[in-house]
């Protein structure tokens, strides 16, 4: 719909004719005829006519309220259509709708408005309006003027709408509201889908939320009362990010999904990374005083007279047993219980870090042609000594 | 937002894990037997740190950090580079990241100070490394016990 929409106005714009646009043109005849009923009304000028340029604002031009409804979304979508058709044009019926005197128009002009109903029929029918549809045509001829009930009828519509992905409509409709009644409190219809945890309503927001009406490319939507300008958008999503990572670290760390509040987490997290390398240490030491007992022995000559790739127990002279015997040492090997690996020097003096990372994907084949080689078969308790260098 | 490395911080591969460090042990007591009981000690510590890296993968910054610190660690033992040499000055940005937003900023800067590599980074970006690195620590920890246990019986 709303591409369909916004070609519309862009080939109303542009001067050429489609159905929906002649329809719209004998809808605005309609409109002037009506108008030029009520000259009495003060501050309504028949509104300047551009051709199918300015059919919007011109239509718009009507004081009635039903029309403002009917036609306020899409004049607002089409705001930078419009705005570079005939800028003059929008700026008037705004002027026109802030009119203190224009609000009271409805109920009194309602009654001169005989084919109201067909108008706004007329109006439903044409695709170019069709954007809140049904419930709003519907709500319209319900409360044909009534000013009191176009502002519920107004939530009842963004209720019982869905999320409507017209970028731009959203952060308007407050605007218009602000317009039309000034009286009422802002509902607050701009709904962000960056769900963020303030949702404070702040009456600054509105004025905010009502200056986006000039922007065409609002994409965001922000909670009701919220602040729509990118500062605070930008903000609000690094708070999100920040705070998804938080929740992803009190999973991490054990003891910290009771805690509340990001210092005490943080504290917890900056503890167990604490204990953690305390532990790595302590441990290394434990090693170092366990290893001497531990005799690895190589194969680096038999491997590197292979000079080549050594598969799953091939070349290993009766080193099943050496195997198993490590197997058992380290008991932390589930998928590497058939294989040979061939051990390079630089696992403590490691080589520049991009050979480092190739092996990175195949643990378990190495070729190694050149360099030297020594595979381990290492025996647990220090009984077998295969020196084979 | 960073939909595949924000909501599933990569486990561990157990099994390389455990092959790079067991490698790691396997020269150093081939090398260093002769060595000292606090020498070896450091060096397995040192081991275990470049295992988890290798293992880490170059993906993350605090595996690059540390892998920088092994090689520099490798390279002043053998060229005999003076231990004055910092490496990490060529990686170490100077930016600082103002922060005032920050709960505590001091506790954001130890933080940075545990987690290597993570000296210059925004919040959210530290939060994903350490968690990252929580979970690499975790698993190197485990692997050595289970190491220890069963060697030790």
């Amino acid at each position: 719909m709303e591409p369909t929409r916004s070609s519309d106005a862009g080939s109303g714009n542009s001067g050429t004719y489609t159905p929906e646009i002649a329809e719209s043109i004998r809808f605005e005849e309609e409109i002037q005829s009506l108008m030029r009923e009520n000259t009495m009304h003060p501050g309504l000028e028949p509104p300047p006519v551009g051709g199918g340029g300015s059919s919007f604002t011109a239509l718009l031009g009507l004081p009635a309220n039903q029309a403002v409804e009917l036609l306020h979304e899409p004049e607002s979508e089409e705001s930078p259509a419009v705005a570079i058709a005939s800028a003059s044009g929008g700026e008037m019926w705004r002027f026109r709708l802030r009119d203190p005197k224009a609000l009271t128009l409805p109920s009194g002009c309602s009654p001169t408005f005989p084919s109201n109903a067909a108008l706004v029929e007329r109006a439903a029918r044409l695709s170019v309006f069709a954007t809140e549809d049904s419930p709003e045509a519907a709500s319209v001829p319900s409360h044909s003027g009534d000013r009191s009930t176009k502002p519920k009828a107004e939530p009842a519509d963004s209720d019982s709408q869905p999320i409507c992905p017209i970028p731009g409509e959203r952060p308007q409709r407050p605007a218009k509201r602000k317009e039309a009644d000034k009286g009422n409190k802002v509902k607050g219809p701009a709904k962000k889908t960056k769900s963020a945890e303030e949702g404070s309503a702040k009456g600054a927001e509105e004025n905010t939320s009502g200056s986006g009406e000039k922007l065409p490319y609002v994409h965001v939507r922000a909670r009701r009362g919220q602040a729509t300008d990118s500062h605070s958008l930008a903000e609000r999503a690094r708070r999100e990010k920040i705070n998804a990572r938080m929740k992803l670290l009190q999973e991490l760390v054990p003891g910290c999904s009771k805690i509340s509040g990001t210092a005490l987490v943080l504290d917890e997290i900056i503890n167990h990374v604490q204990s953690l390398q305390r532990q790595v240490e302590v441990l290394s030491m434990r090693l170092a005083a366990v290893n001497p007992r531990i005799d690895f022995s190589g194969l680096d000559s038999f491997l590197s007279a292979e000079c080549g790739r050594v598969t799953v127990g091939d070349g290993r002279c009766g080193g099943g047993m050496e195997q198993s015997a490590w197997m058992e040492a380290t008991a932390v090997n589930e998928g590497r219980r058939q294989q040979q690996q061939i051990w390079h020097v630089d696992s403590v003096h490691p080589h520049p870090t991009p050979s480092v990372w190739e092996r990175v994907d195949s643990p378990h084949l190495f070729i190694n042609p050149g360099t030297s080689l020594f595979g381990y078969d290492p025996s647990n308790s220090g009984k077998r000594r295969r020196r084979r260098r | 937002m960073n939909r595949k490395n924000s909501n599933k911080s990569r486990n561990p591969n157990k099994p390389t894990l455990a092959f790079y460090f067991l490698r790691a042990l396997a020269c150093i007591n081939k090398k260093t037997s002769m060595a000292s009981y606090n020498q070896r000690s450091g060096t397995i510590k040192r081991a275990a740190y470049a295992s988890m890296a290798l293992a880490a993968g170059p993906k993350r910054a605090w595996s690059r950090a540390v892998l920088c610190r092994v090689l520099w660690w490798g390279s002043s033992r053998l060229h005999g580079f003076p231990t004055r040499r910092r490496p990490r000055a060529f990686f170490h940005r100077r930016v600082r990241v103002a922060d005032p937003k920050l709960r505590e900023p001091s506790k954001a800067d130890v933080l940075r100070r545990l987690v290597p590599g993570a000296k210059a980074m925004d919040l959210s970006r530290l939060l994903e490394e350490t968690a990252h690195y929580i979970q690499y620590l975790r698993a190197q920890v485990l692997l050595m016990q289970n190491v220890v246990g069963s060697v030790s019986d």
